[in-house]
């Protein structure tokens, strides 16, 4: 693209409308009769009329706007990125991190942290595993990264706190156990596409 | 003996359509390398025998099929790397690798610095065309380090290359898996290297050698560093850390005086501890094979210290009353001049056991031999010669790198070795068919100095009295014996898969009686063997070999007759092809043998460092002041290459230095590494800044760390040397200062992963009779120590071992390193 | 009966009490009616139906730290919101607000004492009451300039201007009613609408211009120019914090109150009862509308531009009031 394309390119379609203002009058007499004019077309009352009419609306036909928010909450998008949720498996209850540390890598405000180990098991046991959010950006790299959906983003998201730096601990991310059974499948960033089985090439299971 | 390269003659090859200069003799792939060309390869090891197992690195060349990693370059050679051929085997070869390798990558160690990711992803393997059933492959811990996962391993072989070539042990080996059989149809649908190699693979497993389950090794840990995937890793390390995380600093391993280059990886300790610690060591496996102190022996840090202005005063206090400092092999070079600097302003006296021994042999030997320092080193004997001769060094124990050399001229140059040894090592023996194992008595060194002239030594440049000295061991006897004579038979032969006919050369053997005069060499019986088997091996061992190195150890340090041994030495080096390595006892000894003028005994009020005193500054937290740590220090390291290696700090470190207080004393630059470029020019060091100094390996595998000290040459008259003196030989309950593998000094002995103990080292049968626990009395003191079998261990002498510098063995045993004992059971 | 000084007091203080409660209790009817215009809730926390939010805020104006500019006149800068506060109130002794009335026996003390519609039943009410409104523009004027503020000179100067200006309009637009009535007490307007029909028939453009003039005097939206948040920050009002700006704030709902209860009793027929509704719900209904109206005038219209107040001041409202005089007059005389 050439500079005078990118100059002269359109952003949308303009679908602007001329409003009939009328002419601008010039002389004194003809801004006193404007004056008259609107005083007497009663424009003034429409005014009054569309804000009484609003009121009239709001209190007796109950269409009051305001939601008392920390009494009452809109639903929020699956796509909206809250404070993290980690998931649990819903067969056996464990949970679904396997302590890969991609979500660790990939954080680009480095906010997550997290220890693994070799536990009795001979599994990889994450330890501990804490994300700071006094530095997330909530930017869902994390759960777009994650190879098992299990960091994803939750719908909490009033994070206010005295310590906007503290920490959150993966037990208080993660599902408790006796709520397993209401765990919503993560369907916003990072999750499957609905058509991912169809991408993957099988491995031959002939034998 | 092609395989030992004099001179490197360079010859041109063609890759792909570009010319490339090649030394003759190199593997294709290898000349690749050097030329920064990529073949892929997975089983082979840059200084180990190819294995063949993965068969990715096929190439064209000159129109036919070949590996790489096994077919030698050749003058105007042609290479093709890529064919459709050979894409189609490689692919196969991946889709293989990655039949049943389970999908953990997320979990797995290796992710990251995985071969077998880079090779799938490199060729684009994204469908599978092959199948079979899995076996269940349980995991293992071999040892107190090495932790392995069958599931994961791709049976490269090249732990077991690495093992067996080079580091000698042959600890692991391949074994039966009980996998399923290949499918019939594959022999016929599959690329044919692809279905070779998976029927090798389906079949095998890595396992101990020895059957039981557990490595009887050195737990050096280089099979963790050579597996491509995640199959090995330190059991210390599992699951830990993913490989991304880790921070890699170039170092040197101060343990041993090898100076291997490592890299120590340092990520933060943990989510509250936010300070680094050091994860793991890892070393360039293709030109450097690391000892267990290296590799293990890295968590030796001086934590949490802080500038302690009160101990620091007391400290200036303290070397102002000091007339001596005592200090060991664990400095580095910038150190030991400071410390030599003091003594020049101040007359502090330097004592240092460790070196002292040391200094004053190589001081002896370049008097004799007219050059301040030995000839070779463990590196060029591995690339060129091809018999090796070690003595006066407990080789297994005292220099892993010259264990490493020793054993890889046997199974890579063909080559022969000669140990001479009061105490028996079988592991020694089993390097190769070519080692001989001379187990003599304690003392008898100069014996084997002189039998080493007679067997190598041009009698031409024999001084006559020496000439005539050794022929006065020597009387002849007629034998009448059956002597096996091996025949050169040409026989065909068909090759079954090719069908070709070829005509092979055979040798066999057919007995014939004769009638001789056989020389009777008294000093191969004065050292314990066989005249006549001696002779007899020796003949079939120095067949075809012209390059020959000796190997000096510690023992001719603190021997009675070290002057006399040393102009041997020398001896030997002007008279015979030999050419020489001596190894310096520990960590910086050379440097410091180099840098520092020692005094032979303490005296008055003493400072240690690292060592006892009355005053005491100490990188182990348990001094009067604390000093940083080898791996929290820059500074310089003069290895036993005679290289002077840069290392570098893996950890904060906030306290006082040496620097800080020499500066208070008698002034000194602003850092350590501000003395690096006064290091004494005069000695063969030269006046490089630090930051200057490079630290690590070409493609080609040329050592690009540091420099090279200059060595003076002067021409010397032949050493006038004595006869020996039988009164130096030991009778009776023998102890050895030796230390078991892995273990160097406080600092070894502080790192969480080295477990071997301080303990009194003898033969199963030894042990046996003396219990669990014994007093072993010296002529000055005495220590108990717990008795410990070492299965590698021959012969009644004992080991105890030094690297605890509080129980003060130095002491105990004085000027020597062999003490006649009483040892009582408790 | 006769007025007693008792019963003077206790109007006054009724006065005093009442009108400042309410004038606080105006803004939250303000915001009240603000929010139920725009279809939100408005204050809901503090107390029922958020009815103590007033008290919250007191509690907040008392509390907060009183900040006066380095450079200010520290004298002048602490007596404007003074001014303002009491003009407001001393204006609202010339008005009567309730029908006289006599506090019942049964109360003790101050039972049977008459109290009065109005504090000072004067002769010159509305000229009384309209002058103290008008000695109200020192209010903003000299906080304003005592500021040591950019925005508050300019807001002083808007004070200046608009106030003078606007004075014209509200005094010749109260002339024609005075000219009916023929009385400048206030209790005489109440008692000519006992018997004739409320002046806001009778001289309807003389009540038009008496409610524009009086948003203007009020500093009311559309004519809210001298503290306009978009134009000068907070106008004369921009350096005070804390009670001291809470007195601008009661005196302006003063005013507004003041206002009110001059439309009610000079046009809309005073605290006369009205059908079946006793006089005194009367003029509360009465009030209560013309200040509804002028939130309602605030939710609805937008503010006009200074060069355009001035010009409706002097070439539109002006002219017809002069106008509406002469015709009035005409009118009697004929």
């Amino acid at each position: 693209m050439g500079l005078e394309q990118f100059k002269n390119r359109n952003v949308g379609t303009q679908n602007y409308r001329l409003l009939d203002l009328g002419e601008t009058p010039k002389t004194g007499f003809g801004q006193f009769k404007q004056v008259a004019k609107r005083t007497f077309k009663g424009e003034l009352f429409v005014g009054l009329w569309v804000t009484l009419r609003e009121m009239i609306n709001a209190l007796f036909r109950g269409e009051m706007h305001t939601v008392k928010y920390p009494f009452e909450k809109l639903p929020i998008s699956p796509r909206y990125r809250a404070i993290h949720d980690m998931l649990r498996l819903l067969e056996s209850g464990h949970y679904r991190c396997i302590g890969c540390g991609l979500c660790e890598k990939i954080c680009i405000s480095n906010c997550i942290a997290m220890e693994t180990r070799y536990d009795e098991n001979q599994r990889k046991e994450v330890s501990e595993y804490t994300i700071n959010f006094g530095r997330c950006i909530f930017c869902g790299y994390c759960a777009e990264v994650c190879p098992e959906l299990a960091i994803v983003h939750g719908p909490r998201y009033e994070n206010a706190s005295e310590q906007r730096a503290g920490f959150s601990l993966f037990e208080d991310m993660l599902t408790p156990i006796d709520k397993l059974n209401l765990q919503q499948e993560y369907d916003g960033f990072g999750a499957v596409t609905p058509y991912a089985d169809e991408n993957i090439k099988k491995t031959p299971l002939a034998y | 003996m092609s395989k030992v390269k004099t001179v490197d003659n360079l010859i041109t090859i063609t890759i792909d359509g570009k010319e490339y200069k090649a030394k003759e003799g190199e593997y294709i792939l290898n000349a690749a390398r050097a030329n920064d060309v990529f073949i892929p390869a997975i089983c082979y090891l840059t200084r180990c025998s190819p294995t063949l197992a993965c068969r990715i690195c096929l190439v064209e060349a000159d129109g036919k099929q070949v590996y790489a990693c096994n077919a030698k370059v050749k003058e105007g050679m042609e290479v093709v790397t890529q064919t459709p051929n050979i894409l189609e085997e490689r692919r196969a070869i991946m889709e293989v690798y990655d039949v049943n390798h389970p999908l953990q990558c997320g979990v797995c160690d290796k992710s990251g610095e995985c071969e077998l990711q880079n090779y799938t992803l490199e060729l684009a393997v994204d469908s599978q065309s092959y199948s079979i059933p899995d076996t269940k492959r349980e995991t293992a811990n071999w040892s107190s380090v090495l932790h392995y996962d069958p599931g994961l391993c791709i049976v490269c072989e090249r732990c077991t290359t690495v093992c067996k070539d080079m580091i000698g042990d042959a600890a692991i080996t391949t074994v039966k898996r009980g996998g399923a059989e290949l499918d019939k149809s594959y022999k016929d649908t599959m690329p044919k290297d692809a279905y070779a190699m998976w029927n090798k693979l389906q079949k095998s497993v890595i396992a101990p050698s020895n059957g039981t389950g557990e490595t009887n090794c050195s737990d050096c840990g280089e099979c963790i560093a050579v597996c491509p995937v995640g199959a090995l890793v330190s059991r210390d390390f599992v699951y830990t850390s993913n490989a991304w995380d880790l921070r890699r600093i170039p170092a040197f391993s101060a343990h041993s005086s090898d100076g291997f280059q490592i890299y120590y990886e340092v990520k933060p300790t943990s989510i509250d501890d936010r300070s680094e610690r050091i994860y793991r060591v890892t070393n360039e496996w293709n030109y450097v094979s690391l000892d267990g102190s290296a590799r293990f022996g890295y968590d030796f840090e001086n934590r949490d210290v802080v500038k302690d202005e009160i101990s620091f005063n007391f400290a200036i206090e303290a070397f102002k009353k000091a007339s001596t400092v005592r200090f060991n092999a664990m400095i580095t070079n910038e150190e030991a001049l400071m410390l030599q600097t003091l003594k020049e302003k101040t007359g502090m006296r330097l004592y240092n056991p460790e070196v002292r021994a040391f200094q004053k042999f190589l001081g002896y030997y370049s008097e004799a031999a007219g050059r301040s320092l030995y000839s070779t080193d463990t590196d060029t004997i591995m690339k060129k010669n091809d018999f090796v001769i070690c003595v006066g060094s407990a080789l297994r124990n005292d220099a892993p790198g010259m264990k490493y050399a020793f054993n890889n001229v046997q199974k890579l140059n063909k080559g022969a070795g000669l140990y001479f040894h009061p105490i028996g090592d079988t592991l020694i023996a089993s390097f190769g068919k070519s080692v001989e194992c001379v187990t003599h008595k304690a003392g008898l060194e100069e014996a084997a100095l002189y039998l080493i002239l007679d067997l190598f030594a041009d009698k031409s440049k024999l001084p006559q009295e020496v000439g005539e000295y050794i022929q006065g061991f020597k009387r002849t006897q007629k034998q009448t014996i059956k002597e096996k004579v091996m025949k050169e038979v040409v026989e065909t032969v068909t090759d079954e898969e090719t069908g070709e006919t070829k005509e092979v050369k055979k040798k066999v053997p057919e007995m014939v009686e004769k009638e001789i005069e056989v020389e009777q060499n008294g000093l191969v019986e004065l050292l314990g063997k066989e005249s006549d088997a001696f002779a007899e091996t020796f003949a079939k061992m120095i067949a075809k070999k012209e390059s020959f190195a000796l190997m000096v150890g510690e023992d001719f340090y603190y021997h009675p007759k070290a002057q006399n041994l040393a102009k041997l030495v020398a001896l030997i080096e002007k008279v015979s092809d030999i050419e020489v390595v001596m190894a310096p006892p520990k960590s910086n000894a050379l440097g410091v043998a180099l840098i520092c003028d020692l005094d032979d005994e303490a005296q008055g009020y003493t400072i240690g460092y690292n060592e006892n005193g009355d005053f005491r500054l100490s990188a182990l937290g348990d001094g009067d002041l604390d000093m940083p740590a080898m791996n929290q220090q820059e500074g310089t390291f003069t290895n036993l290459a005679k290289r002077v290696v840069p290392t570098n700090a893996a950890l904060p470190y906030g306290g006082y230095e040496l620097n800080d207080l020499i500066r208070e004393l008698i002034g000194a630059p602003r850092e350590t590494i501000d003395w690096t470029v006064k290091l004494p020019v005069a000695k063969g060091f030269k006046a490089v800044e630090f930051d200057a100094l490079p630290n690590g390996y070409t493609n080609e595998g040329v050592e690009n760390r540091g420099y090279l000290l200059d060595i003076q040459i002067e021409e010397k008259p032949l050493p006038s040397v004595e006869k020996f003196d039988e009164a130096t030989v030991m009778e009776g309950e023998i102890a050895y200062r030796c230390n078991p593998a892995r273990q160097f000094n406080d600092f070894t002995d502080k790192a969480h992963e080295i477990f071997e103990a301080f303990a009194l080292y003898a033969s199963p049968a030894k042990a046996e009779s003396l219990g669990q626990k014994v007093e072993v009395v010296f002529a000055n003191g005495s220590i108990v120590l717990d008795v410990v079998a070492d299965e590698k261990m021959e012969g009644d002498i004992v080991k105890v071992p030094d690297f605890k510098s509080a129980q003060n063995v130095y002491e105990l045993f004085g000027d020597s390193r062999y003490q006649n004992v009483t040892i009582r059971k408790v | 009966m006769e007025a007693t000084a008792l019963g003077i007091v206790i109007k006054a203080i009724i006065i005093l009490a009442i009108i400042s409660a309410i004038a606080g209790f105006g803004t939250y009817l303000e915001r009240k009616v603000l929010a139920f215009m725009q279809r939100r809730l408005g204050p809901m926390h503090v107390g029922p139906y958020g009815l103590l939010q007033i008290l919250a805020d007191g509690i907040k104006l008392f509390t907060k730290e009183d900040i006066i500019p380095q450079n200010a006149n520290r004298l002048i800068f602490g007596i404007a919101p003074a001014i303002t506060a009491a003009t407001a109130f001393i204006a609202l002794a010339g008005v009567p607000v309730f029908p006289d009335f006599t506090i019942p026996e049964f109360i003790p003390l101050l039972g049977g004492t008459f109290v009065p519609s109005v504090a000072a039943d004067i002769n010159i009410g509305i000229l009384f009451v309209l002058g103290m409104m008008a000695a109200g523009l020192y209010g903003p004027l000299l906080a304003g300039m005592a500021q040591a503020n950019k925005w508050g000179i300019i807001g002083a100067a808007r004070t200046a201007i608009q106030f003078l200006s606007y004075e014209v309009v509200t005094g010749l637009s109260i002339l024609a009613p005075i000219m009916i009535v023929g009385s400048l007490s206030l209790v005489d307007f109440n008692n000519y609408s006992s018997d004739h029909a409320w002046l806001m028939f009778t001289q309807p453009v003389a009540f038009v211009l008496f409610l524009i003039a009086g948003f203007a005097e009020t500093n009311r939206t559309p004519f809210d120019l001298l503290e306009h948040e978009a134009e000068v920050v907070s106008g004369y009002a921009t350096e005070y914090s804390g009670m001291r700006w809470g007195m601008f704030f009661i005196g302006e709902y003063a005013n507004m109150i003041t206002i009110s209860i001059l439309a009610a009793v000079v046009f809309m027929g005073g605290y006369n009862d009205l059908f079946f509704l006793p006089g005194w719900l009367a003029v509360l209904l009465k009030i209560s509308f013309v200040f509804f109206f002028m939130l309602w005038v605030r939710a609805a219209w937008p503010h006009v531009r200074p060069d355009q107040l001035m010009w409706l001041c002097w070439k539109v409202l002006m002219p017809i009031a002069v106008i509406n005089v002469v015709v009035t007059g005409i009118v009697m005389m004929v």
